[in-house]
């Protein structure tokens, strides 16, 4: 079965070509021969062996790694290992879960004394979260997996280009209790989002006329699905505060950006906070996370079953 | 020795002795400077300060929303001079929320923040707009900028007659998020008639406190 013990021995073999060729490096043959030897060990990496790296047990961030979308049930069983119908990867009949690492690239999110850095230990909790959620059966798709910082409206877009979507966005708090953990939907105002024109010299306020459309603006997607996302939301900080003392009874309405532009049940998720003097601390809240998560959806929208959430599609 | 270089020796001399007086007062002011480090956005708030209260600004009690807890707000009791003017009451309420918190872990709002306006229009919506270091210098986080709008909300509420929702600016122009999480490009409702969906931090204050 091809996977990581597979690397050094390619690694070797492609060091002793290039040992061979050293004396003659000036030569057409030593030319020719690097693209070949290179082309070599490259045709001899299989795909599945980046795939199984990608989807296998959840670790720290790394800086250049390469995004992935893909779940691994979609990867190809390898080579040598006759179909079984144990091994057959779920039939994804069910929604499919977003999650979303807040922040990255530049912006680091919440920084402790402690080096504790939000934009890492997120995208962290996403990733354990996410193979919690595989592991039911559930097709994950997460907005980020690398150092990247998508905009407010690409991770939406991702989010939206499924039918029957539930999104999660992680966050680390810089205030707050420690370790406890809050659950958030986002609030509309009762009034509309007709503010954009809106300046400090209260003389030039030009009056917007009421919406006459029915098509829903991509800037209030979510207000739709508030109910859901507040269902949804309530049962989560219910499982939270189960396993956090400390955290509210109740999910919380709050305007988080990141979540209105989402046409489906969305709810982020914050943890307190990232002053802790040891960030194993928060390292250890992941886990009990993503079993709450898992727990929710799976209370709300088991995979393939009928939806629990009003407001879904 | 020739005439000429005399008088320019006279006249390197009286400079001389002008650079040696301004170095001793740009000495005294740097020290000046030193022993009372202000930035610029504290200069600022002092001079916007002086105007927002007038003698003739009766000593009212004004509820104040600080924290509370590391995640909830609280009114306290302050006695202000607040004026009648429902436009200067709610820039006084708002100077005072950010300038007077009666301890440092009480503080929703950054110390550098500024209330560069405030302003009503006749639908009774609030226009409050904020210098930059209310964005800049929030602290990171959901719950934070959630405790740090719930405070301006409910110190309006509380203070200011007659508001139906609030628009936050920052520079006079309208941002997308207070810090990063919290959406600013809508409108706060304030004094809802109907009961709501608390948000959360801000939720059932109860009062901690009286000052001054």
């Amino acid at each position: 079965m091809l996977n990581r013990q597979r690397i050094p021995f390619l690694a070797t073999g492609h060091f002793f070509i290039s040992a061979i060729l050293f004396p003659v490096r000036n030569s057409f043959l030593f030319v020719a021969m690097i693209p070949l030897a290179s082309a070599f060990v490259l045709t001899a990496t299989p795909r599945s062996i980046t795939r199984s790296l990608q989807a296998g047990a959840p670790s720290l961030p790394q800086q250049g790694q390469p995004a992935t979308n893909v779940p691994p049930q979609q990867a190809a069983p390898p080579p040598g290992v006759p179909p079984q119908v144990a091994q057959q990867p779920p039939v994804h009949t069910g929604p499919v879960i977003v999650i979303d690492p807040a922040h990255g690239g530049t912006d680091t999110g919440a920084r402790g004394q402690s080096g504790v850095i939000e934009k890492d230990l997120v995208l962290l909790m996403a990733r354990i979260t996410r193979y919690a959620l595989e592991r039911e059966g559930f097709r994950v798709v997460m907005t980020r997996n690398d150092d990247s910082n998508p905009s407010y409206d690409d991770r939406a877009a991702i989010a939206n280009a499924y039918r029957d979507v539930i999104f999660i966005s992680f966050h680390i708090s810089s205030t707050g209790t420690p370790n406890t953990a809050w659950a958030y939907f986002y609030q509309f105002s009762q009034t509309p989002p007709n503010a954009s024109a809106i300046t400090a010299n209260a003389n030039t306020l030009p009056i917007t006329p009421p919406r006459t459309t029915s098509l829903l603006g991509w800037e209030e997607a979510q207000r739709p699905f508030t109910a859901a996302s507040h269902h949804l939301a309530d049962i989560l900080q219910a499982d939270l505060t189960l396993r956090f003392s400390g955290s509210p009874a109740a999910a919380s309405g709050v305007a988080v950006r990141g979540l209105r532009s989402v046409a489906g049940p969305a709810v982020a998720i914050e943890l307190s906070n990232v002053a802790v003097s040891d960030a194993n601390q928060l390292v250890a809240m992941a886990a009990p996370v993503a079993t709450a998560v898992v727990h929710s959806i799976t209370a709300t929208r088991p995979p393939g079953g009928q939806s629990g959430i009003p407001g879904t599609r | 020795m020739p005439r000429n270089l005399k008088i320019t020796l006279a006249i390197l001399s009286v400079a001389v002795l002008i650079g040696l007086i301004s170095l001793r007062s740009l000495h005294r002011r740097i020290t000046g400077l030193k022993e009372n480090p202000t930035s610029e956005e504290q200069a600022r708030r002092e001079l916007l300060a002086t105007t927002t209260s007038a003698p003739t600004d009766a000593r009212t009690q004004a509820r104040i929303f600080w924290a509370a807890g590391p995640d909830r707000i609280a009114p306290v009791q302050v006695a202000l001079a607040l004026s009648a003017d429902p436009v200067k009451r709610g820039k006084q309420v708002l100077n005072e929320l950010i300038t007077d918190a009666p301890a440092a872990d009480q503080r929703t709002l950054p110390a550098d923040a500024v209330v560069l306006g405030f302003y009503i229009l006749p639908d009774g919506t609030a226009i409050a707009d904020f210098s930059e270091a209310l964005a800049s210098e929030m602290p990171s986080g959901i719950l934070s900028e959630q405790m740090a709008v719930d405070s301006i909300k409910s110190t309006l509420e509380n203070n200011v007659p007659g508001l139906s929702r609030l628009k936050i600016l920052i520079h006079g122009q309208e941002v997308e998020t207070l810090a990063g999480h919290v959406d600013l490009t809508g409108f706060f409702d304030l004094n809802p008639l109907s009961a709501q969906t608390p948000s959360a931090p801000a939720g059932n204050p109860t009062p901690s406190g009286t000052k001054k």
